[in-house]
């Protein structure tokens, strides 16, 4: 009973990263960038939705509109952060988002406070009883909803003209190119969909713990940069099967040898024994 | 110079030469290094140990560069193994791995308590800015002549092209990591003296800002340029203290500060003055 | 063009600023580090209100030895790295007569050395670490030790409540660790069995885990350390999961936050702390009332705390009658002052002896439940 409560844990972490992880690795697999300040419009849709749910009583209207407005952001930010460094070593791209990412925490600490925010009425607090389980709905729509929107994603790139031309550009810009498609606008559509997905996550994340604050985005920023290097850098399908497996090991690694090592440690311990083996990632670029 | 500035001038140079390190690795060798603090951390665990053993000072410098220096090859080797990207978020791992390990060891590294009441190295505060400063010279001095030696071509080949470089028979790995073990010996030297500076150490000191923070200071002044380096760690460290009049506003300057500078000016500070230097040169030339 | 000369006048500004603070007439300083700037901020900010409050009241009711006090304040961002260099420039620079710490206990442990060796005295607000007041005779605490504390809590679980199976949630720095190690040291006194302890970083928020198998344990109580952005989501989380335990908690949660963010979960948690929000003491009354007015929001322990360091301060040097170190340092020594925090009164070593409240949760807010002032449990060590 232990081990499926710790399992459920696990796969509830595991959706929980995905959501953040997939968004950064679609920036990496387009313009192979460190996009550390994903983990800013994590916080930035944290903070949205927050404050639009607790404005208007609906967390259906907050997620559209706070995903939609930190996607504007979010291509906002490669037009005139990354745009101009793109052909500069990877490092320039690395230490620009760094700078960023500290700025927008400081930015939401001078505007909401250092203590950070709370759901008057937090939505998704009814108890549901699985397996003999005690879980939120929040749980619930983080696991189905993370599925429901990858699945979504992946259609979108199997299946639509939008999503050959994004899998084209990805492989190969010039080539695409050279087919009509418009690697700009490939890109601009990359960054509005990670920052969107960003966004999401972290709304849901602010419902797990009722609660909204300008650092929230610290451990997504490096977290999420361990999980797309561990899925293999550029694949999405690696991502969820990393974000996966590293929510489990983190349940139950918290517990079992949480006296030893604390939970980044155990993460990056993952991390690095898997890259001793693979050093390319669990999956290679596809 | 009042005890203010000597504290200022103390911690710049430690910075420096924690930088200077960073700078071995990432400027000379083109190998980012996310988790440079680990070691530094090192050094400064290894010399708290050693003197509240009773061992005197210069045996414990010692000894922060030679365990760092070994954990740094460990780390090299590792780096061997992948690439890029890859090695930046390997290093960065090592970075947490590092504090995931000491944070529990309560027995002998003191765990979240840290170790305290490291005694000083009965040297004054002026005396011991001085030693500073003549540890951060032969630091700044051994970088330079890296550079122009012959070790330095091979460097620089490494981080031009890697596969060329190995085309040529450079012996690729041996230079990683005798990059890494420089570099990092250089990182537990400077750990060791900011444990003579601070006298009390906890983990939290080692962490990833840390680690970030070191390398803003090169990035900023110009990966591989020791003057660079110099200038923008002195400037980084001092931020705060200068920046005082902003207040409230001090980190999102400094966050601010370095966007701007990676995006207008990403060859950093030495790239500027390397600039300056061209048009005052073309002004004086065929006009 | 402009960016220029606005990049210009910002070099001109900060150099400038290199040159020292403004000296005002004729006024007694105080010096103040707080983390006022990064993780620490929210701290930072409550302590640096809590000490200004303290400043207004004392200079409203004319100052120390006929002179008006002067708070100065700078932002170590929690580092040691800064705190150092900041002592020394409110020794050096700004020649305060002592300082106090609204930091934690890495700076506040670093900076206190400074102090030390320059023979100026220096107050740790609310920092636990237990070497801080050990770098010297000149440094003193006014927030309970973390190892008080821990003990205090387990008096309160194993014979105030009764409860004898505890499950310990500890944070992992030196704030959990030292409360952890106090309750674990005298748990087999109040009968209690430890039947699992874990652990948690700072950084997080989500307990799942953990809560899984707090409820496979069955304990009759948790002992459960952190500050309000842990506990509020820990506490929540936990009601949430069905696990009714009784939360016993300590100082690190005292504020409205926690109250906000567990929401109805917070009902019936305890914890021991310094703050009595019921105490009829006209001391503590007051400070809650004018902080709340000043700071905009409920007063919690880190403000009182600084509020408190800052009293200690002023009546110290009232009554030494000079502001020369060392008999400033005498006069603290012998201090028994009434303040928000508690009656405050100093053993050998510079650590407080006073009692321990005990807060609950009722109604939404913070309100008395016990006093703990057994004096052989609380009195901390002498060296």
């Amino acid at each position: 009973m232990l081990y499926v409560e710790l399992l459920t844990q696990g796969l509830i972490y595991g959706c929980m990263y995905a959501i953040i992880a997939v968004g950064l690795t679609l920036v990496y697999g387009l313009l192979r960038i460190l996009h550390v300040a994903h983990a800013g419009l994590f916080t930035l849709g944290a903070y949205l939705g927050l404050i639009v749910t607790n404005a208007t009583g609906s967390l259906l209207l907050a997620l559209p509109v706070s995903a939609i407005c930190v996607g504007f952001v979010g291509m906002a930010i490669y037009r005139f952060c990354y745009q101009p460094i793109l052909h500069k070593p990877p490092y320039v791209a690395l230490i620009a988002s760094i700078g960023l990412f500290i700025a927008m925490e400081e930015i939401f600490r001078l505007i909401f406070g250092p203590y950070g925010l709370t759901y008057t009425n937090a939505p998704l607090q009814s108890l549901v009883n699985i397996l003999g389980m005690s879980l939120r709905m929040v749980d619930i729509v983080i696991v189905f909803g993370s599925v429901a929107m990858l699945g979504v994603l992946s259609w979108l790139a199997q299946r639509t003209r939008l999503g050959i031309a994004w899998r084209a550009t990805v492989d190969d810009p010039q080539m695409a190119e050279s087919f009509g498609v418009s690697v700009q606008k490939v890109r601009y559509l990359n960054f509005f969909i990670g920052s969107a997905l960003a966004a999401v996550a972290g709304i849901f994340v602010s419902l797990l713990s009722n609660f909204a604050e300008p650092t929230m985005g610290g451990v997504p920023s490096y977290k999420a940069l361990a999980i797309i290097v561990l899925g293999g850098l550029g694949n999405v399908t690696g991502t969820l099967i990393a974000s996966v497996i590293l929510g489990v090991v983190e349940a139950f690694g918290t517990i079992y040898v949480g006296d030893y090592l604390d939970r980044d440690a155990i993460a990056f311990a993952c991390l690095i024994l898997v890259l001793m083996i693979k050093p390319q990632g669990l999956f290679s670029r596809k | 110079m009042g005890i203010y500035e000597l504290s200022l001038a103390t911690i710049v140079c430690i910075n420096i030469i924690f930088a200077l390190g960073l700078n071995l690795i990432t400027g000379y060798c083109g190998q980012i290094s996310l988790g440079h603090a680990a070691f530094f951390g090192t050094g400064a665990y290894v010399v708290a140990l050693m003197a509240k053993a009773g061992l005197p000072f210069p045996v414990n410098l010692a000894g922060a560069m030679l365990v760092a220096g070994a954990i740094g090859i460990i780390v090299g080797v590792a780096s061997l193994r992948v690439r890029h990207d890859f090695l930046a978020i390997t290093t960065m791992g090592v970075g947490f791995l590092f504090l995931g390990i000491v944070r529990q060891q309560d027995s002998v590294l003191g765990g979240e308590m840290g170790l305290s009441g490291i005694p000083s190295m009965g040297l004054g505060k002026p005396g011991f800015l001085l030693l500073v400063l003549v540890v951060a010279a032969l630091c700044t001095a051994f970088s330079v002549y890296i550079k122009k030696s012959w070790m330095g071509f091979a460097f620089d080949a490494v981080a031009t092209d890697e596969d060329t470089a190995r085309l040529l028979t450079v012996n690729v790995p041996a230079y990683k990591l005798t990059a890494f073990a420089l570099g990092t010996a250089m990182a537990g030297l400077a750990g060791g003296l900011y444990c003579y500076f601070t006298r009390f150490i906890m983990p939290d000191d080692f962490g990833f800002i840390t680690s970030i923070s070191v390398l803003s200071m090169v990035a900023v002044g110009g990966i591989g340029s020791v003057p660079g380096v110099i200038i923008g760690t002195m400037l980084l460290t001092l931020l705060p203290e200068m920046s005082e009049f902003l207040s409230d506003y001090k980190l999102l300057f400094y966050g601010t500060l370095l966007f701007a500078v990676m995006r207008f000016a990403p060859d950093g500070l030495a790239g500027v003055g390397g600039s300056i230097f061209g048009k005052l040169k073309g002004k004086g030339g065929l006009a | 063009m402009i960016k220029r000369i606005t990049l210009f006048s910002l070099a001109i500004c900060m150099i400038l600023n290199f040159g020292g603070t403004i000296q005002a007439a004729d006024t007694i300083k105080i010096g103040f580090n707080a983390p006022l700037t990064g993780f620490a901020a929210a701290d930072g900010k409550s302590s640096s209100e809590g000490a200004k409050l303290a400043v207004k009241q004392i200079n409203a009711a004319g100052g120390v030895l006929g002179k008006q006090l002067e708070l100065i304040i700078y932002d170590d961002q929690a580092k040691p790295a800064n705190s150092i260099p900041i002592a020394n420039k409110l020794i050096g620079k700004d020649k305060v007569a002592l300082g106090i710490s609204g930091s934690y206990s890495g700076p506040t442990r670093s900076a206190a050395g400074v102090f030390q060796e320059a023979g100026i005295p220096y107050i740790s607000a609310y920092a636990i670490h237990p070497d801080i007041t050990k770098a010297g005779n000149m440094v003193y605490r006014t927030g309970l030790l973390g190892t008080v504390q821990g003990k205090a809590g387990a008096k309160l679980v194993g014979e105030m409540m009764g409860k004898k199976k505890v499950v310990i949630i500890t944070l992992q720095n030196d704030f959990g660790k030292s409360l952890a190690a106090g309750f674990k040291e005298i748990a087999s006194k109040y009968g209690i069995e430890v039947i699992a302890e874990y652990q948690y970083s700072m950084k997080d928020r989500q307990f799942g885990s953990i809560i899984a198998k707090v409820k496979a344990d069955k304990p009759d109580a948790i002992y459960a350390s952190g500050y309000y952005f842990n506990c509020g989501p820990l506490v929540n989380q936990l009601r949430a999961a069905g696990v009714d335990t009784p939360v016993i908690g300590q100082e690190g949660y005292d504020g409205q936050k926690f109250i906000e963010i567990a929401g109805t979960a917070a009902e019936g948690v305890l914890i021991t702390t310094t703050l009595d929000r019921d105490s009829k003491e006209k001391e503590t009354v007051d400070f809650i009332k004018a902080f709340e007015e000043q700071a905009g929001y409920p007063a919690d322990m880190v403000a009182a705390s600084a509020h408190t360091a800052v009293k200690v301060a002023a009546a110290a040097m009232q009554k030494a009658g000079s502001t020369d170190p060392e008999k400033i340092r005498q006069a603290i020594a012998q201090t028994s002052l009434k303040a928000s925090t508690g009656l405050i009164k100093f053993n050998k070593l510079g650590e407080v002896m006073k009692p321990v409240q005990v807060q609950i949760v009722k109604a939404g807010r913070w309100h008395h439940y016990a006093v703990i002032d057994d004096s052989e449990l609380l009195v901390p060590p002498e060296e």
